[in-house]
Formats: structure tokens, sequence, C-alpha cells
């Protein structure tokens, strides 16, 4: 078992060279939001990297209230799927 | 964030629902004697399922930075209780340890001694009931449920710590893949041999593993059992989950599994293989020992297959199969976070929340033994050559099998757990790390249906 490296090994896929670099750390990102959430968690932000990073925190924000939209969907139907699994188990002969 | 506040009111109403419907299900279960509708299991699989589906989005729902990685970090350190004693009263500390370890050493050939000379009945000996009960069921209970204490009470180590041989270095090549293969060809002989109910067999087994051992710690040190010894390697990976774990400056007393949510290691291919293989050889027992497998061994072995090929067949493929699974799903992190880190690194990084889904999967299959045969033990231990013509053996209450369950469940969810909060450690924001974890959570999900199914099957009677 390896202690961690500072940043995790990465490898991008040829197509895409000009991935959202970390300037801190050089950890390539997917997208630009990453890579601004990244550095205003990780790093020391400069003030300009501070406000991509608020922006980029909003951005998620709302993406993040569709994602649990989408959750609580999924719990409800799990939820309904289990009732109808137990009615169906309860009302089989046997 | 009054939004934010509606959907956790929404959230915790649908997760007290959500939880109700398998407790009903297991209510059901309890009355199955008096009532004409006993739940059939496939519910109970289908509910535990849906109980760790649904715990994976509720866990979805914890999207606080600061709350994950304070939940971990809860608990305390406290020195440890030898170096405590040890400072008040120096030798005091160090006698306790060397009485406890050399008791242990000393018993050891005791019980070898017994399973030779005692009854040829395996519950009647107190060598196989040791070996299977005392030990794999009860000691390694110990190890998850409070704190591995194995490095200072194993015999082996001891007797290797007297030799007056330097140790060499193991090479560093070979990594940790010979206990991968020592766990899996272990767990091969206590399935393909009649070593359960043989206690002559089993007493020259553990010889044998005494010679192999003591020999593998003189020639190679601790190495031998941090890289290579099965068992030792086992306990140390239980270890890591427990609420009791030993640091550099004492002990540090925390919640189960936060020592895995927060250590900062990641495992190579050669230990995600170790960590796979405990969770399915951990199942693998509970499987040949049902039913349905006899029959299928039954079924296959009708057409000329022989029967330690089959289950050669089963435990390796199995082993392939889940490793193969849970590589897949660390290659569909890749996509779904998305992240350019690779495979490796992420089936490392995620490799330490398996391992509360082994502890829970032990828990189920062997407390039943542990509980079950403890008067048995009792009466053994008291008259060892000649025990009693009619030994007790509990047999489990009817609930029982809703803490079998309980457990396999509690097990998945805190390895979702574990796994949610290494993913906040390793990704930034908040979506990204939630959405890396939808392919493990569907293992979950699916490796949860596989151990239900398995604890449902009717258990074909033993000890082992």
């Amino acid at each position: 078992m390896s202690e961690p490296p500072l940043t995790p090994e990465t490898s991008l896929p040829e197509r895409d060279g000009d991935a959202a670099v970390c300037p801190y750390c050089r950890r390539p990102f997917v997208t630009e939001r990453q890579r601004a959430l990244h550095v205003g968690e990780r790093h020391d932000a400069t003030p300009s990297e501070e406000r991509t990073y608020e922006d980029a925190r909003e951005d998620e924000s709302d993406e993040l209230f569709r994602l649990h939209l989408k959750i609580v969907f999924a719990v409800g139907l799990l939820y309904a799927a289990s009732v109808v699994a137990g009615v169906v188990a309860f009302s089989l002969p046997g | 964030m009054s939004r934010h506040r509606l959907l956790a009111a929404l959230a915790t109403l649908l997760m007290a629902t959500v939880f109700a419907e398998p407790a009903l299900a297991h209510a059901g279960s309890l009355g199955a004697v008096s009532r004409s509708a006993p739940v059939p299991s496939w519910l109970v699989t289908a509910s535990g399922a849906g109980a760790v589906g649904a715990s994976f989005l509720f866990t979805s729902l914890l999207t606080n930075r600061d709350v994950v990685e304070r939940i971990p970090h809860l608990g305390g350190s406290v020195p440890a209780v030898g170096s405590l004693l040890g400072r008040t009263i120096p030798a005091i500390g160090s006698l306790l340890g060397q009485i406890a370890r050399w008791s242990v050493v000393a018993a050891l050939p005791l019980v070898v001694v017994v399973g030779v000379i005692g009854p040829d009945t395996p519950a009647a000996n107190l060598l196989t009931l040791s070996v299977w009960v005392v030990f794999w069921a009860g000691y390694t209970a110990t190890t998850y449920a409070v704190g591995n204490t194995w490095p200072a009470l194993n015999p082996w180590r001891t007797l290797a710590s007297l030799s007056p041989v330097d140790s060499r270095p193991l090479p560093e090549r070979v990594g940790s893949w010979p206990s991968v293969v020592g766990l899996l060809a272990l767990v091969a002989f206590e399935v393909l041999s009649p070593v359960a109910a043989d206690p002559r067999l089993l007493a020259a087994a553990v010889v044998g593993y005494s010679l192999v051992t003591v020999a593998g710690a003189v020639a190679f040190g601790d190495a031998w059992f941090e890289r290579v010894d099965p068992v030792a390697r086992t306990f140390a990976l239980y270890g890591r989950f427990a609420p009791i774990r030993r640091t550099k400056s004492g002990l540090d007393v925390g919640l189960p599994g936060a020592g895995l949510a927060r250590e900062s290691t990641v495992y190579d291919p050669d230990d995600v293989a170790f960590v796979v293989a405990i969770v399915w050889v951990t199942t693998f027992d509970g499987l040949v020992s049902t039913v349905a497998w006899e029959r299928a061994t039954a079924a296959v072995t009708a057409v000329g297959v022989s029967t330690p090929t089959v289950a050669l067949v089963g435990l390796l493929g199995g082993f392939g199969c889940f490793l193969g699974g849970y590589w897949l799903a660390a290659r569909a992190v890749r996509r779904t976070a998305p992240t350019y880190v690779t495979t490796r690194y992420l089936a490392g990084w995620f490799a330490p929340a398996l391992v509360p889904i082994a502890a829970g999967y032990h828990f189920a299959h062997f407390v039943g033994y542990l509980t079950g045969f403890a008067p048995t033990i009792a009466a053994v231990a008291v008259a060892p050559l000649a025990p009693p013509s009619s030994l007790a053996v509990l047999s489990p209450p009817g609930w029982f099998g809703v803490v079998q369950l309980l457990a396999i469940v509690g097990g998945h969810v805190l390895a979702v757990w574990v796994a949610h909060a290494r993913a906040f450690h390793l990704f930034a924001g908040r979506v990204q790390p939630i959405r890396s974890q939808y392919p493990f959570a569907a293992v979950a999900v699916w490796y949860t249906t596989v151990s239900l199914w398995i604890v449902a099957q009717p258990i074909v009677a033993g000890v082992a």
C-alpha cells in the first residue's frame, strides 16, 4: 500500500490535449468548473481565482439541486416499488 | 438555502417510510409460525438491495463538505494501555503483554495434541472447535468489532522473534500477491479437504501452517506478516475498520469504519486483489455450505466433472468475476464523474470501502456458530479428552435471520458511507463526488443481492 502522491495519477485521452490544468499542482480536469472548484477548495486562490470559484460554486449549486430532485424522485420510485413488491408478496398463495 | 431545507425535510420523511418497509417485511417473517403466508425470500433479498440503494441515495443528499469530512474524525485518542501502565510501573505493562503472548504460544501445542488424542467427532473435539468457532468465528469478530490485537498475540510471530538469525528483505516485486494466493489456497484447502470433519487432518494442517509461518517469519521478519501470511493480513484489514485503532502515539477511538474513510493510502493492485479476495472467500464459505451449492455440484459431477474441480472453478471464477466487476466499476467512474484520474488509482482509492462488506458478511455468517457452539465449547474445554456424550448446541432463534440480514445490509451501508467520504476527499465540489459513486453503488447493490440470496438458502448441517 503506497502513500498517495500529492496529485492522483491521471491519464488523458489522446484527443483531449487541452484539458483544464490546475496551475498549482498540474492536475488535469475534464471541465473548467472542476478546476475552478479544485483551486478554490485545495489551494490558496488569488482574488480572481476566488471569484471564478464563487461562480463555479453557484453554477454547481443549480446542478446539485436538479441532481437532488432526481435523487428524491428515485427514492420515491424505490419506495413505490417496495410497496408493490410487498403487496405482491403477501397476496401470493402459500 | 430554504430549498435545501425543504429537500432535507422531504428526505427525512421518505427515509422513514423506505426503511420502514423492510422492517415490516421482517416483522412478517417473525410471525411466520402463526401466519399462513411467510415472507418469500426474494422479497427479503429485494428489500436488502433496496435498503442499500436507498442508503446510497440518502448519502448523496449529504453534500456539506465540512460535515462529510468531520464525521470520520469524531472520537478521540487515548494513550495505549500498555504504555500507560508502563509509565507508572514499568515492569507491569510489558509483563502483562508477555503473559498474554506466551499463553497463546503455550495453548497452541496443547490444543493440537488434544486434537490428535481427543475424540474423532469434530463437534466434540477441542481442536476443531477452537480453530473454527473460537478462532475463526470469535477471534476474527473481535478484530473488526474491537481492534486488531493479532500483532501482539500472534503465537507464530512470538516464536519467530526468538530466532537469532537476521531476516532478509522480501523482494519488492512480489508485492503482496503471495497473500492473495495464500488466502485462496487456504480456502481451497478448507473446502476441498475433509479438514472440517477430521480433527487429525486439522492437527496436521495446523502443524504444517505453523512450520511454514515460523520459517517464513524467521527468514523475512515482519514483512512475512505484512505481505505473505493471509491470516495476519486479514486481521490487519479488519483492524482498519475497527473502532479502536493503534497509532504511533497510542490508541484512536472512533466510529466503526472511520479509519477506512480517513486513511489517505491508495491500495496497489495486489492489495485491491486481497481485499476483493477477503470479501469473496467469506461469501464463498457461506455459498459452499448451502443446499443449493450441493445440488449444483451433484448436477455437474453427474456429467463427469470431479467435485474438487467444481469447487476450484467456483472459488477462482467467482474471485475473477468479482475482481473484474470491481475493476470495470472503477473504469466506469472515469466516465460518470467525469475525471482523468486513472482506473488503477480509482480502484486503489476506493478499495478500503470493501472492508465493511467483508466484516458484515463475516458477522452474519459466523456469529451464529459462536453463540450456537458456546455451551459445547464450555463442556468440551472442561473435559477435552472425554467430553460428555450428549453435547448441547443452541439452535438460533427465529429472529436470528433478521440479525444476519441487518449485518449484511449494515456492512454495505457503511461501505457506501466510506466510499462517499473518500469521494469527497478525492474530487472537488459536490456534484463530481456523487457522480463518481454511481458505478460502485451498482456493484454494492448487486453484491448485496448475491450475499442475501446465499444467506437465505438452507444450510447443510455441520461445524464448518
